[in-house]
């Protein structure tokens, strides 16, 4: 088994959990290579959440769902007025609003439910109150139905303790919040009845690896693949024959290594058996830099072009877009100033900004930036999609604007590409330049150079010509990362190092 | 069914306990189904039950009803049972202190307290990585975690869970202070079909409780009769059941807080409330005549008043052969009493003094132990009349003993001096074995149990020359002393089984009669309807 290993999958994912479950996805159609998104956090809407990944049930294995004994379990919807637990006898549910209803004992709540985000009356979690308001319990669903926690609360307010249980309301995991350093935090992990015994942790994290060691003791042809920076200590201290690190990301900026990176760089090369990377400019970078670590080179993702016909002339008006988290390090200041300048030329030009932003104070700082910039009226902050509704963004736009300041690969490259849209991108480490190639699918300037990136714009926005032709070399650049094509190359990846 | 509520069932039990596994005995042996009804949560309750002679299934109580855990198999648990999760552990055993200490790379993970004198487990102290003390876990006697205690941060017990033997959490206490500062226990219970309860109080609680019982012992057929042995455990609930059921309030006690004036402006205050409330009740039991004449004049309640005395004299003493006063020990006077103000025992050997200036051979040994209350004041003031009298040679203090026929087939006269009573189960006893009884004329029971010139003295209350007096005068007297000796043997017989079954028969009748109107009124039942069943003479046990 492959065991893609994560924190998580979100409500809003970044590009490593969309390149992780479309790597899953690809595993799939490998003969004999099953393959699993491993997620360490607990999240009682994860089934919900895989589904906007494209994932199955079976393809997902988290770890809370996995010592909860709930990793097969069918969703069921459970309206808050149909749970057997409320004495409706006794009790009266009056509801205010579709977002949450109160318990009432003649009159006086006792409880308030709130209703589970995004349904009609189905049940999210309850809120047991004394009679003076102080909050004593809450009761967590899941989105399949059952209930999956009870958080409990000290006096004074802070979270007492989470007790974790399996669909039959059996405690099997308890979370206890106690000192810690003048502060109310988790001190103890308690993992209860597991197979009979009783095991207790001083984190998450080493329940983490004692879950992931139950994994590969089940499994000698275990492959560990971990995907994020924050578990690499965790999977490094996991035994099994292989783990991989995969970098999603540049490791090092203007040859600074990033902290993150030190742990399997620098700390401990010797736990994992080599680093998986998206381009062979940054495996070359490793390989001179760390000569212990093995860097391979693998498609970090997979993307399938759209089937729609080649496009004659350049589409209706003239649209930027930038795809991603609205982040410093993805260039987006930089953008707007670009587009500043583009505007200037173009008056009908606009800019989408598609994603979600790291902050609330991020977002209402680039708002005053498009203010200041007098070019606010024509950008559209718009929400984080998936699916078709993001590809239909890509295919509306004439062109994508990446002047991130790092990148592994940049998957909003390919998909970009895949929908036949040119790229104007940031030459920065390590992406672009292997993704994106000047005169054929678009075009690359210096980090840093705007005006170099808004003259490129502008001179594609003008020109039809120029345009059919980008266009073009974007679907045929992109076909490379078919998943079929994207499958071959792992299939040899894998055929070259056998779990032995 | 008969349900008799009580707080406790402890080894060290009070009159109001001892009456309790009378009745029950007498009511099992007329097969009268009948449960021990117990409110509070007691990890010993069902040893001390067993000791008591009570089976399992006679005893309910709420913890355990929502627990799942009336009936356990017992099992030990000891240290090698235990399973913290901490991998291999160092134990330190401390013997004096009756636990071992358990620890981990240095760190206590964990107390484990034992039952006293054994290797069981009584408790654990349970510790996370950071010192704190964040849970401890009771147990049941029977062998299972009962109840935890979570703690807070600054250390005081947050919240308490208690768990079925399985170990699913079910009842659940939350601490919090209220906006004044004051304490507040907020309870959730999770009951056996796995609906989710609130209450603001442990009476709530016990209201539902009581609510429970009745659906779960329903029988259209009979009433269940709910007999409230104190008044503070469901004085709220029971007269607020969902269905219809038969109420009892027993007073154990004067209903005054003067008992010697029935009419006297304050209750006691274990009344006050349920007094208050009489005509919410079915019915009001006195154990003696002269209460039940004082409360019907008082409250002139609608709830039926019956004279049911709280003692029974087993048929295996009444029948037992009597000791003639010429073998029993001459001038020997015993008291059985907790030594305590309202028992005045002080008084009792003010009067001995009297009498042994007249009567060398006269000697007291007092039976009971003392009550802490005031730094044992009672008892300092008991020694303080000997020490005054030179008495050390004739009066004993010889704490707690089981052993009454023993020490009461020995002795000749029994003595109270009381400043009130509710019964006196120990007087009731006394006669029963022939001693000559003595009493000051107090409310409610010795004046009664013992009858002036029958079966021994009634003299004016807190007057002891008229104590000593009359102990005098049946010293100086074989012939009297036989004579109050007999009539004490044969007085007792008012307390026969057959005697006390008869007045509870009375009371069931009573709640037989009133209940198919019961069943009318709550739409259980049509008005035209006949009983669907008769009651029987021997009704069988039926436990749902």
């Amino acid at each position: 088994m492959n065991y893609f290993i994560s924190e998580n999958i979100f409500a809003l994912n970044s590009g490593t959990e969309h390149a992780q479950a479309r790597r899953v996805k690809v595993f799939a159609a490998l003969p004999g290579e099953a393959a699993l998104y491993v997620t360490r956090n607990y999240n009682r809407f994860l089934d919900r959440d895989r589904q906007t990944l494209g994932l199955r049930q079976d393809q997902v294995l988290n770890m809370y769902d996995y010592f909860q004994q709930a990793t097969r379990f069918p969703r069921r919807e459970q309206p808050l007025r149909g749970l057997a637990q409320i004495p409706l006898a006794a009790y009266k549910i009056q509801g205010f609003g579709p977002n949450y209803s109160l318990l009432l004992a003649n009159g006086e709540p006792l409880a308030r439910a709130n209703i589970m985000p995004g349904t009609v009356g189905l049940v999210g979690d309850i809120n047991y109150q004394d009679r003076s308001g102080h909050l004593l319990v809450r009761e967590n669903f899941d989105w399949r139905g059952f209930k999956s926690s009870v958080d409990y609360f000290h006096p004074q307010g802070a979270r007492a303790r989470t007790v974790y249980l399996d669909p039959a309301g059996k405690p099997k995991l308890v979370v206890v919040c106690m000192n810690r350093g003048g502060q109310v935090a988790p001190t103890l992990v308690q993992l209860l009845d597991y197979h009979g015994k009783n095991y207790r942790f001083a984190s998450e994290d080493e329940l983490f690896q004692f879950f992931l060691d139950q994994l590969v003791a089940k499994d000698p042809q275990a492959r560990l693949f971990c995907e994020r920076r924050s578990l690499d200590r965790v999977v490094g201290a996991v035994a099994a024959k292989q783990k991989w690190v995969v970098f999603h990301d540049a490791h090092a900026v203007q040859g600074q290594l990033l902290a993150a990176y030190r742990a399997v760089l620098t700390e401990h090369p010797e736990q994992f058996t080599g680093v998986l990377v998206a381009t062979k400019a940054q495996q070359a970078a490793l390989m001179q830099q760390y000569p212990r670590v093995q860097a391979v080179v693998v498609p970090d993702t997979a993307a399938v072009p759209v089937r729609a016909p080649l496009a004659d002339a350049p589409r209706p008006g003239h649209v930027l877009i930038m795809v991603g988290r609205l982040a410093p390090e993805k260039g987006v200041e930089a953008a707007l100033r670009i587009f500043a300048r583009v505007r200037a030329a173009v008056p009908d030009a606009t800019l989408v900004l598609r994603g979600y932003a790291q902050s609330a104070a991020y977002l209402t700082q680039l708002k005053q930036q498009a203010a200041a910039l007098k070019v606010a009226a024509a950008v559209t902050f718009a929400p984080y999609v998936t699916g078709s509704k993001l590809t239909q963004t890509y295919a509306g736009a004439h062109v994508l604007l990446a002047p991130s300041r790092h990148e592994g690969l940049g998957m909003q490259l390919i998909e970009a590409l895949s929908a036949g849209t040119p790229v104007i991108a940031y030459d920065c480490e390590f992406g672009p330049a292997s993704v994106v190639s000047p005169g054929v699918n678009g075009d690359l300037v210096r980090p840093g150079a705007e005006a170099d990136a808004a003259a490129k714009v502008i001179k594609l926005l003008r020109s039809p010509i120029l345009w059919r032709q980008l266009h073009r070399g974007a679907l045929a650049t992109a076909s490379r990362y078919r998943p079929a094509e994207v499958g071959k190359q792992w299939q040899a990846f894998l055929k070259a190092h056998p779990v032995v | 069914m008969f349900f008799f509520i009580n707080q406790n069932m402890h080894a060290e039990k009070s009159g109001i306990e001892h009456a309790e596994l009378k009745r029950l005995a007498l009511f099992n042996a007329h097969r009268e189904p009948c449960r021990l009804v117990i409110r509070d949560w007691d990890p010993m309750l069902h040893v001390n039950t067993r000791a008591a002679g009570v089976q399992d299934a006679q005893v309910i109580s709420l913890f355990d009803y929502y627990q799942r855990a009336e009936a356990v198999s017992e099992q030990a648990v000891s240290l090698a049972d235990l399973d913290f999760g901490a991998g291999p552990l160092t134990r330190t055993m401390e013997p004096e202190k009756q636990r071992a200490l358990l620890s981990a790379a240095g760190r206590l993970v964990a107390r484990v307290n034992f039952w006293p004198g054994t290797r069981q487990v009584h408790s654990t102290e349970q510790f996370d990585d950071f010192g704190n003390l964040y849970l401890v876990e009771q147990y049941d006697r029977r062998g299972f975690v009962s109840l935890q205690q979570w703690y807070t941060p600054d250390n005081h017990i947050g919240m308490e869970t208690w768990l079925t033997p399985d170990g699913l959490p079910v009842l659940e206490k939350y601490r919090r202070s209220d906006a004044g500062g004051h304490h507040l226990a907020s309870w959730r219970l999770t009951d056996r079909r796995g609906q989710v309860f609130q209450f603001a109080s442990l009476e709530a609680l016990t209201q539902h409780f009581l609510d429970d019982l009745n659906a779960a012992y329903w029988d259209e057929a009979r009433p269940n009769v709910f007999v409230l042995d104190r008044a503070e455990l469901a004085e709220w609930g029971i007269t607020r059941l969902r269905r219809p059921a038969y109420t009892v309030l027993y007073l154990h006690n004067a209903h005054t807080a003067n008992a010697q004036d029935p009419a006297a402006p304050l209750l006691n205050n274990h009344y006050e409330f349920a007094l208050n409330d009489l005509d919410a009740f079915d019915a009001v039991v006195a154990a003696t005549a002269k209460q039940t004449r004082d409360v019907v004049a008082r409250f002139a309640a609608r709830a039926a008043a019956f004279t049911i005395p709280v003692g029974i004299v087993a048929e295996r003493q009444l029948t037992a052969p009597r000791v003639p006063v010429a073998q029993r020990q001459f001038g020997k006077i015993v008291a059985f009493a907790r030594i305590a103000w309202e028992k005045h025992l002080d008084d009792l050997v003010r009067a001995v003094a009297i009498v042994h200036r007249r009567v060398p051979q006269v000697t007291l040994d007092l039976y009971g132990y003392a009550d802490a209350a005031d730094d044992y004041q009672a008892r300092r003031a008991v020694e303080a009349v000997i020490a005054a009298e030179h008495l050390e040679a004739v009066v004993h203090l010889k704490g707690y003993t089981t052993h009454i026929d023993q020490v009461e087939n020995q002795a000749m006269l029994f003595g109270v001096t009381s400043r009130m009573e509710g019964f006196n189960l120990a007087v009731m006893e006394a006669i029963a074995h022939g001693l000559i009884a003595f009493t000051y004329d107090v409310n409610y029971g010795p004046n009664e149990i013992v009858q002036d010139g029958v079966n021994g003295r009634v003299v004016p209350a807190g007057d002891y020359q008229a104590l000593a007096a009359a102990m005098i005068a049946v010293l100086q007297d074989p012939a009297l002393a036989q004579r109050y000796s007999t009539g004490a043997y044969a007085s007792a017989r008012r307390f026969a089984p057959a005697a006390v079954w008869t007045q509870w028969q009375q009371l069931i009748q009573d709640a037989q009669a009133h209940w198919p109107a019961k069943l009318v009124a709550s739409r259980f039942r049509q008005p035209k309807d006949q009983p669907k069943d008769q009651p029987k003479d021997q009704p069988k046990e039926d436990r749902p």
